[in-house]
Formats: C-alpha cells, sequence, structure tokens
C-alpha cells in the first residue's frame, strides 16, 4: 500500500511539474524568439562578406584594429568609473535609507526612483542643458565668482560619466538597499553593546551582509553600461567612442554588418567574462564567509 | 460586338474603382524641417495631382535603412531620399533600380551631377559659421583663419565624419578647390588632410553627429566657430541666433531621390519623381529651407525672389570659391578615408 501510495505521490509531483514546465512555455518561447534567434543571426552574420561568402576576414579585420581596442578600453573606462562612483555614492545613501524611519525612507525612495520613470532620452538632453558652457551650473559658477571661465562639464568623457551614473545610481540603489534593510537590527545592537564604534558596526557586520546586494548592484551596472549608447553619443561630444558607437559607425558610416556583428560579439563576450567573474567573487567571499563561521 | 462592349463596360468599372484603390506609394524622407518642406513643397502636391495616396516614413540613416530592407527582402519604401554619396554607394552595392529616364526628364539634371540612379534635386554647402557675439565685425573669412586660432581664438565644432572634412582641411592649407580630389587621391594628399585636422584637434569643442545637433551648438554659443550645413546655419540666423555664415569655401553636395530595388510600386515612384521634381517645385521648396535646385530651371523665370538667391549654395555669385562634392571618389575611397579620420580621432 504505502510503496502504492509512493508512487503515487511521486507520479503527481511529476505531473505538477510538468505542468508548471508547461507553463512556463510561452515565456521560453519568447525568450528564444527575442534573445537567442538574433544571437544566432548576428553570429552567422558575422562570418559573412558583404556579397554573402563565408569568410573569417571581418574577425582579422576587427581585432587587428587599434579602433577596436581604444573603444574596448573606453567602454571599460566608462563602465568601471561608473561602477566605481555608483558604489561610492550608492552604498552610503542606501545605509541611509534603511536606517531611516520607514515614512521617511519611503519618501526618500520616491525622489530615487522618480528619474527611472523619465526617458533616458530627455534626462541626457536635461544634462546638456545643466553641463554646457552657459548652462545653469557654468552660470552659477562664473556668476559667483568661484571660476573665471565657464568648466568644460560636457561634450567629453566628464559629462558621458555624469549622464551615466545617474542614470545607474537608482538600479544600483535597489538590490544594495533591499539587502541592508534585511540585516537584523538586533546585530548592529549587538555590536554596539559589545563596543564597537560606528565605523567598526559598518565594516564588520552592515558591508559583509549586504555584499552579494552590493554584488548584484554592481553587475547590473556593469551590465547596462557596456552597452551604453546615448549617452555617450549625446553626451560625449564626438571624443568618447566606446564599442557602442563604433558599431554604429561600422553600420551607418561603412554597412558594414559583418565587421558590427564581430563587434557585437565582442561585446557579448565581455559581459559574458564579466559576469563570470563577478560571480566568482561573489562565491569566493561567501566562501569565506562560511569558513569563518565555522572557525 | 458584344466583346467591345463588355470590355467598355469593363472599363468604366475599373475606372469607377480606382478612386477607391488609388495608388499608393511609400516615401522615406530625414524627417524633421527638412523633411516637412521635402513634403510640402513637393511631394504633397504632386501626389495630388496624380492622385497618389503617399505614405511618409522617416528615417535619420536612410542608407542603413535601405540596405536592412533590401538584403532582408521587405522593401517598403517606395523612394527614398539620401545624400548623393549614400547614393552613389547604395548604386554600388546594387541597392537601387536605374532611373526610368523615360518617365523622368534627363534634361532637368546638369551632366556633372547626373545619375543613373539617385536623382539629384538639390544642393546645399557645408559652411563656415560663426557666433557674431565672439567675432563681431571680423569673423575669419577662409578655412585658413578657421584653422589660426592664434588670430581667432574660440570653440570650434566639427562633424565626427570625413566627409567634407578632409576637403575643408586642404582648403584650408592653400589647395586650390578644382585640385582638392587629385590632391586627396594620393596616399600623401589624404594623410596631409588627416593631419590637418589633427592639429585643430585641441580647439575643436565637439565632433557633431547630426545636422541638428550643430545647429544647437551655434545657437547656444556652445562652440565659436561651426562647421554646419547652410540651411541649419541659415535657420539659427533666421530665428535670431547671434550666428552668420559665408558660402566662400563651401563644400557643395546634393541631396537625391532613389527607388529601392524590389520596390513594390516602381513605376509609381518614377513618376512621383518625376512630378516632385518640377522646376516649380523645387524652387518652391527654397520657401522652406535654403537648400537650391539642381534643375538650372529652377533659377529660371523669377521662381526664385532675388533675396533669397544670396543664400542659396549653388546661386551664381556664389560660386568660384567652392568644392563640388564628388560622390564617386568617396565610394571609391570613402572607407580609406573614414578609417583614417577615426584613428585620428582615437589618438
Amino acid at each position: 500500500m504505502t510503496v502504492l501510495a509512493d508512487t503515487a505521490l511521486a507520479a503527481d509531483a511529476r505531473r505538477e511539474r510538468r505542468f508548471f514546465l508547461s507553463l512556463s512555455l510561452p515565456a521560453l518561447f519568447i525568450v528564444g524568439l527575442a534573445a537567442i534567434l538574433p544571437i544566432v543571426w548576428i553570429i552567422r552574420q558575422s562570418f559573412l562578406t558583404t556579397g554573402g561568402e563565408y569568410t573569417v576576414g571581418n574577425y582579422e579585420k576587427v581585432l587587428s584594429s587599434g579602433l577596436t581596442w581604444s573603444a574596448l578600453v573606453t567602454t571599460l573606462e566608462l563602465s568601471l568609473g561608473t561602477l566605481a562612483i555608483c558604489i561610492l555614492l550608492g552604498t552610503p545613501l542606501a545605509l541611509a535609507l534603511a536606517s531611516a524611519r520607514p515614512r521617511v525612507a519611503n519618501l526618500l525612495m520616491a525622489f530615487v526612483m522618480l528619474p527611472l520613470w523619465t526617458s533616458i532620452l530627455v534626462r541626457t538632453y536635461g544634462w546638456l542643458v545643466l553641463l554646457r558652457r552657459d548652462g545653469l551650473i557654468n552660470a552659477a559658477l562664473t556668476g559667483s565668482g568661484l571660476t573665471a571661465e565657464p568648466l568644460p562639464l560636457v561634450y567629453n568623457f566628464t559629462g558621458t560619466l555624469i549622464g551615466m551614473v545617474h542614470y545607474m545610481l537608482p538600479l544600483f540603489l535597489l538590490p544594495v538597499y533591499a539587502a541592508m534593510r534585511d540585516i537584523d537590527a538586533n546585530l548592529i545592537r549587538a555590536s554596539a553593546s559589545m563596543g564597537a564604534t560606528l565605523g567598526q558596526a559598518i565594516r564588520t557586520v552592515i558591508l559583509p551582509l549586504s555584499a552579494g546586494g552590493i554584488f548584484s548592484g554592481s553587475i547590473i551596472v556593469f551590465i547596462y553600461t557596456i552597452g551604453f549608447f546615448i549617452t555617450p553619443a549625446v553626451l560625449g561630444g564626438g571624443k568618447v567612442n566606446p564599442l557602442s558607437i563604433r558599431i554604429e559607425r561600422t553600420l551607418s558610416t561603412f554597412q558594414d554588418w559583418g565587421s558590427a556583428s564581430v563587434l557585437g560579439i565582442l561585446l557579448l563576450i565581455l559581459m559574458a567574462l564579466m559576469g563570470v567573474m563577478f560571480l566568482a567573487a561573489r562565491r569566493l567571499i561567501a566562501g569565506r564567509k562560511v569558513g569563518t563561521a565555522h572557525a | 460586338m458584344s466583346l467591345l462592349l463588355r470590355i467598355s463596360l469593363a472599363a468604366i468599372a475599373v475606372s469607377a474603382a480606382l478612386p477607391v484603390y488609388a495608388q499608393t506609394v511609400t516615401i522615406t524622407t530625414a524627417g524633421g524641417d527638412y523633411g516637412n518642406a521635402i513634403k510640402e513643397a513637393m511631394w504633397a502636391p504632386a501626389a495630388k495631382e496624380l492622385g497618389f495616396d503617399v505614405r511618409e516614413e522617416t528615417q535619420s540613416d536612410g542608407l542603413a535603412a535601405l540596405k536592412m530592407q533590401v538584403t532582408s527582402g521587405a522593401v517598403t519604401t517606395d523612394i527614398i531620399h539620401l545624400g548623393s554619396p549614400e547614393g552613389a554607394q547604395a548604386a554600388a552595392q546594387s541597392l537601387l533600380e536605374p532611373l526610368d529616364y523615360k518617365i523622368i526628364d534627363p534634361n532637368s539634371v546638369p551632366a556633372g551631377a547626373k545619375s543613373d540612379y539617385c536623382y539629384p534635386f538639390d544642393s546645399y554647402g557645408t559652411v563656415m559659421s560663426w557666433n557674431t557675439k565672439t567675432y563681431g565685425e571680423n569673423p575669419p573669412k577662409t578655412w585658413a583663419e578657421f584653422w589660426d586660432v592664434a588670430k581667432f581664438p574660440g570653440r570650434r565644432a566639427l562633424r565626427a565624419n570625413a566627409q567634407d572634412s578632409i576637403e575643408i582641411a586642404l582648403l584650408s592649407d592653400g589647395v586650390a578647390p578644382a585640385d582638392v580630389y587629385s590632391v586627396l587621391s594620393t596616399p600623401e594628399g589624404l594623410e596631409r588632410a588627416i593631419k590637418r585636422l589633427e592639429a585643430l584637434k585641441p580647439n575643436v569643442a565637439v565632433w557633431w553627429t547630426s545636422g541638428a545637433q550643430s545647429a544647437q551648438l551655434l545657437k547656444d554659443g556652445e562652440a565659436d566657430l561651426v562647421v554646419t550645413w547652410n540651411g541649419r546655419a541659415q535657420t539659427v540666423k533666421a530665428d535670431g541666433g547671434a550666428a552668420d555664415y559665408t558660402f566662400k569655401g563651401s563644400v557643395i553636395g546634393t541631396d537625391c531621390l532613389a527607388v529601392p530595388k524590389g520596390a513594390p510600386n516602381k513605376e509609381a515612384a518614377m513618376k512621383l519623381i518625376a512630378a516632385m521634381t518640377q522646376p516649380a517645385r523645387v524652387a518652391k521648396l527654397t520657401d522652406f529651407i535654403a537648400y537650391g535646385p539642381v534643375n538650372p530651371a529652377g533659377y529660371e523665370g523669377g521662381l526664385i525672389p532675388e533675396d533669397r538667391l544670396k543664400t542659396l549654395a549653388t546661386a551664381p555669385e556664389n560660386a568660384g570659391t567652392s568644392v563640388f562634392s564628388n560622390a564617386d571618389w568617396w565610394v571609391k575611397n570613402g572607407e580609406a578615408a573614414q578609417k583614417a579620420f577615426d584613428e585620428m580621432m582615437a589618438r
């Protein structure tokens, strides 16, 4: 009897699993259609000449060009720069939000989220109005006599970085804030009762416990920024040329789809590499935490 | 007799049905003020005359869109508006149908500008423009002076593209307008142009990527000296911006209309091109934007008012110092020139 009941239960469980799997089929179908097929198409395109014959010439051309490598360096500079500033600005902000009273925290959160609901194009042009030579910021600076000449705040690397940080900060903040809010306040009190200063509490309790959130936020920032196009195109003044702009140039000026596809694949590999690196680092830290707990 | 009757009945039925099934033609332009000007002056009245139902699509990058449509086999547009170098490039990649010069008047284009694939209808100059607050009565007058940062300090803005920039660079280096392309055709000539641009690079505040952006830079005073298209400079000036420009040393280019390979309504497209580029219509275009007709007949019979002629790159009094952009040269050497330019930018 019990054996029978067991098999019946197992069959039930199997049926249930199948049912849930079938529920996810439409989503899988859409992912396959919208993500995988275009990638397959791009990979195929990267091996075609403009005439449609198979070749590895596109790879030779792209990988031997100094332009590709300088674009790669710019891409990494922009992404890592944005990430560093997001960590520097976002972590204390998340800490402040997590320790504020719920009502205040909700209000502050609304301010943080507000820019997320605005189109990136609008926000980027908004920065142009603020940062340009006769813009609000420079008018205030020269008007108050702080600087004699308007500062070059836009149409360069600085302006691009400002625009990108502004876009990414809320997206970085969310997982960090969530992780910090979930920290048991008793742990912080316990550390304080054992004589830890605020700095020590942050270093030994809060940061290790929110490391997961900071990592998730970092991955989000990196993956978003690596393909950023609008912000460098509008705020970079033609001088900031990451891979995304190189791809656009290859497509629109040269109509060279093969080389553009190679550049796209390069971007994809870069993203995968960074993803793996982040995950490995995360596991390493998690492993160390378990280790210390046992010791 | 009954057969004839039946045929005529059928003919009546067909002609009665015609207004319902009006010929539709899709046209793709760059949009914006320019696209609107082309609509108001050219294709809207032509469509009305022909009884066509014209649909408009806009694309800031016509050639990329054209290539996408033709190579994917999903051609939705019948007429596409391109710059002549892009038109020549598209023809070289067999993306275009040959123009039907039985429908379009072959004598409406001067011999030098004629193309088998893309019909040139208007012209513009890539000109030097400046902020009148910065330079007052003494702006730079030549490209050599544009390059002279000691005599004319100020922030420059150039297009982030080799096109027109390398021609201008050579003019600034003392090359005569007539010799620009023969000099550029030698490797040393191209290098000379690139070196010249590189020398100016520290003083270039912005390398712009769209015509609208160049106008904005001029209008806002973000840059003091801007290389832009005369239509854009004229619009800023007319809007009361502290800006002026000169046709001296301009690089004259033309825009053209083409029919994509495999366009759904090829013949109707040819008819619409012929109708929308009638002299009166291309002359009317100058009501909206300062891009003058390619067709010499557009300048005849007072179709364009006397005072407006001065604002057109191709007006007789503006000729002489300018260079005509050579579409064929760009098809042959464009990629190498652009690569050299991009490498200069990355250095």
